[in-house]
């Protein structure tokens, strides 16, 4: 359970890549998103394909860390943001723009109702500025 | 769909892993490097902290790592479809295994 990050640097050597314990939660979420997907299909899928899958999953989730590494460093950062992701997937054009538009919703939905609300409300001062300033105007005329 | 996806610390807790193994290695090679050149090592330890990642890129990896999951099983499943089989088997997942990973 501890195999985290608390192990020395011998245990991390050991291993290959991933710990057991993550690499066992991720084949459990491919399994639960390979059968669903089967059954939307109306497919039965047997168990071999789906360790198959998962192992490929596992090397191409490997890939892209380091992908991603390679592309913050590039552009002078030490944090992942989504523009690498989204960079990733630079080769299918489809599948780029079909991230970018969940990137657009992720961002939707959190932070920038805050700004959308900032905005707002300044917009609401200065519309409630000029119409002080058309009242104040009226009476002068 | 949302049930079936993965979970953004899962994905993290891996990147995490991956990327602390390789600050690791880069350390060793500078401090080998350090070694060679006869230049006292002590500014490495700010420049190798491992990488780190922002939520929403977790969360657009994680839907990354699904569409390449359901592409792999949907693209499978017309194979199999086309041969008149309902299940899934090793054939039919061999067949489109080269356009799946040359597009992704």
């Amino acid at each position: 359970m501890e195999g985290g990050g608390h192990g020395s640097d011998a245990d991390r050597e050991e291993d290959d890549s991933v710990s057991d314990h993550l690499k066992d939660r991720f084949r459990l979420s491919v399994i639960s998103i390979a059968e669903a997907e089967a059954k939307k299909n109306g497919m039965e899928i047997s168990e071999p394909i789906v360790t198959c899958i998962s192992d490929l999953a596992l090397h191409y989730t490997e890939q892209l860390a380091k992908e991603f590494e390679l592309f913050a460093q590039h552009a002078g950062r030490k944090t992942v943001y989504t523009d690498d992701v989204i960079l990733s997937a630079h080769r299918n054009e489809h599948l780029s723009t079909l991230l970018r538009s969940f990137c657009n919703d992720l961002k939707a939905k959190e932070p920038q109702s805050e700004r959308k609300r900032k905005k707002v409300s300044k917009k609401e001062d200065k519309a409630t500025a000029s119409a002080s300033a058309s009242v104040i105007h009226i009476p002068d005329v | 769909m949302e049930e079936n996806a993965f979970d953004p610390d899962l994905i993290h807790a891996i990147f995490k892993q991956l990327w602390k193994r390789r600050a690791l290695e880069r350390e060793k090679n500078e401090n080998l490097d350090a070694m060679d050149c006869e230049v006292g090592p002590g500014t490495s330890n700010k420049r190798n902290r491992p990488t780190s990642a922002h939520a929403n890129a977790l969360k657009l990896s994680c839907e990354l790592l699904r569409i390449f999951i359901s592409e792999a099983v949907q693209r499978a499943a017309t194979i199999a479809e086309a041969e008149g089989s309902a299940r899934i088997e090793a054939t039919h997942l061999e067949r489109i295994l080269p356009q799946l990973l040359l597009d992704f």
